[in-house]
């Protein structure tokens, strides 16, 4: 295993145990990442997508790493779904954006929230890579605001049609399925979550976002919904409880970004240490100078308190799945959920730009290892809750409901 | 940044057809992917230019290479040089037959490299190495079974 990875799994393993089958998991992510090395290179200086990614996981079983084993899953508990993503995390956000969406923000929705029909239906097909999951929430004139989206639904036959447009959707043009929240068209009823199959009619990629300033090998789109028709067995969770599943998939989702953060942190300590004790200037290595050792020690902090703030988040996540009636454990999952996220994400865009620093001018391109940390982790403060509405989030928590400022 | 690679494949041919074409220049230089004007200097010797190609970036590198000590059926070494576009590479790699149809071949390279090259990172690198490698190791394996059977 790769050597700080294997630090991690270490400690967990001595503090909290960790199972057999679940090293066995951690050991197909680290052979994954080895994988992934080359295509998240190649397709990364190419601006492209990388299609390498689902088969990779396909390969090494991981696509399914959440969902239950009686579902065809690995079954892992949020502990070790956050070991996976840390590991995968090194290769980059890229590659962590497709397995979140996938995984955190998909089928652990369906997993939480799903008939047992549709758990059928999804998730056997999700753990073997045959259906990829994407999460439609934010839509042109909707973001930070979820409740202010425009996306609506009207009854049709048997089922609903769905209509509106969705933005800056990861895996959009790759899924196979979907979650889409929607407001009924008529009746003034709440948001409501849907299961999308992305080959109804009506459902359009109307393009694929590759503008981006980064995170170049995910795939991001614009999508939109003209009549997309989705049957009445395709309501997830209840009808008029949307935000209910919504916010459920982005606690869970916020714990993957996180994960993934640590895993970026982990490959800028270990490419600036390999670039520091080789790189000579002014007639030593430059990482005898004492100021490059000063980014050294910030990155190596950083992951260091990262580390562990993402696994009490995943642990009190894995609490209160074992208690789910239990609210002020799961208050405590969210709260924990956001201060993991807001910080690994900070503290990885911050690394990531103290190791170009290091690099120096070679650190500014992106043929270079660290470069893309530096462009991708800058997403991670803005996707599934910016800093600042995690700001929010986690002040109220401290201050209590009276203070909820984004409401 | 230093590399070390290493790996066994099993060839369906006769060690000392094995051991002759490995230690004949003409034949390692029609197994170098991308290589152009290929120059025998010697029995021993060839240079050539070698494209590589990183992602969509290409690099030219003027290659030198090099058998010695040979030791008729059993190994020898082939020693590079490349460097080109900013970047210098040092390549020693050793390599040893057991064996006969087949004939396992056990190999070993260590490589120095300096310059852009070696920003790439050595996890990076020796991902590409490794895929470059397996590479031309079918090529060889396909061109000495092609000739034994
Ligand atoms: C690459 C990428 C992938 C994405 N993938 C997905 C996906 O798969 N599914 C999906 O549904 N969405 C996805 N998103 C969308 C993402 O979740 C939103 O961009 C994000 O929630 C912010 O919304 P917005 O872009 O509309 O910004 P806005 O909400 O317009 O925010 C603009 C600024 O205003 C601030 N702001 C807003 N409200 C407040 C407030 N009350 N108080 C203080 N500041 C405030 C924000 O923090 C931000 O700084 C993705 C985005 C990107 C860039």
């Amino acid at each position: 295993m790769e050597v700080l990875f294997q630090a991690s799994v270490d400690e967990v393993t001595k503090l909290i145990g960790l199972e057999k089958r679940e090293l066995d998991i951690l050991e197909d992510a680290d052979a994954a990442a080895n994988e992934l090395l080359v295509s998240e290179f190649e397709k990364y200086v190419e601006r492209k997508y990388n299609p390498e990614i689902p088969e990779v996981l396909k390969r090494h079983n991981l696509m399914g790493v959440p969902i239950e084993e009686k579902y065809g899953g690995r079954g892992a508990r949020q502990l070790v779904q956050a070991l996976f993503l840390e590991r995968m995390g090194q290769s980059g956000m890229g590659v962590i954006t497709f397995a979140d969406v996938h995984q955190c923000l998909g089928s652990m929705s369906i997993q939480d929230w799903g008939t047992e029909e549709q758990k059928q239906r999804y998730l056997p097909r999700a753990a073997k890579g045959e259906a990829v999951l994407a999460y439609g929430l934010t839509e042109p004139e909707a973001g930070s605001d979820p409740a202010s989206l425009k996306t609506t639904y009207r009854r049709e036959g048997d089922g609903f049609s769905l209509s509106g447009s969705k933005y800056l959707i990861s895996n959009g043009s790759v899924a196979s399925n979907m979650i889409v929240f929607a407001y009924p068209e008529v009746g003034g009823g709440g948001l409501t979550a849907f299961l999308l199959d992305t080959k109804q009619k009506g459902f359009k990629v109307d393009m694929r976002l590759e503008e981006k300033i980064g995170l170049f090998t995910s795939d991001t789109s614009m999508l939109t919904l003209e009549g997309a028709f989705v049957s009445k067995e395709d309501i997830l969770g209840q009808e008029g409880k949307g935000f209910s599943v919504a916010y459920s998939a982005l606690l869970n989702g916020r714990i993957g970004i996180g994960s993934g953060c640590v895993g970026v942190m982990e490959d800028c300590l270990n490419q600036v240490k390999e670039r520091v004790t080789s790189r000579v200037q002014h007639g030593k290595e430059i990482g005898k100078h004492q100021l490059i050792q000063k980014h050294v020690a910030f990155i190596e902090s950083s992951l260091e308190a990262c580390r562990w703030l993402v696994y009490r988040a995943a642990i009190k996540k894995d609490d209160s799945e074992k208690d789910p009636k239990s609210l002020p454990l799961r208050a405590e999952a969210d709260r924990l959920s956001a201060v993991a996220k807001y910080m690994a994400s900070r503290c990885a865009f911050e690394s990531a730009d103290r190791a170009v620093q290091c690099f120096g001018g070679f650190g500014y391109s992106i043929m270079s290892p660290v470069a893309k940390h530096f462009l991708d982790t800058r997403v991670a403060r803005i996707y599934e809750g910016t800093d600042e509405i995690m700001e929010l989030k986690i002040a109220s928590s401290v201050l209590g409901k009276g203070y909820e400022a984004y409401k | 940044m230093r590399l070390h690679l290493d790996g066994s494949t099993s060839i369906d041919a006769e060690k000392e057809t094995v051991f002759n074409k490995l230690t004949d220049v003409k034949f390692i230089a029609g197994t170098l992917p991308d290589a152009e004007d290929v120059n025998i200097v010697d029995p021993t010797t060839l240079e050539a230019k070698l494209k590589v190609r990183v992602a969509v970036v290409t690099s030219t590198l003027k290659l030198r290479m090099s058998i010695a000590d040979t030791e008729p059926t059993s190994r020898a070494k082939l020693l590079a040089e490349a460097s080109g576009s900013g970047s210098h590479l040092t390549i020693s790699s050793t390599f040893e037959l057991t064996g006969s149809r087949p004939t396992t071949l056990n190999w070993s390279a260590d490589a120095e490299i300096t310059g852009v090259m070696a920003g790439l990172g050595s996890s990076i690198l020796k991902g590409f190495a490794t895929k470059k490698v397996g590479e031309i190791f079918a090529g060889i394996t396909k061109a000495l079974e092609a000739e034994a059977a």
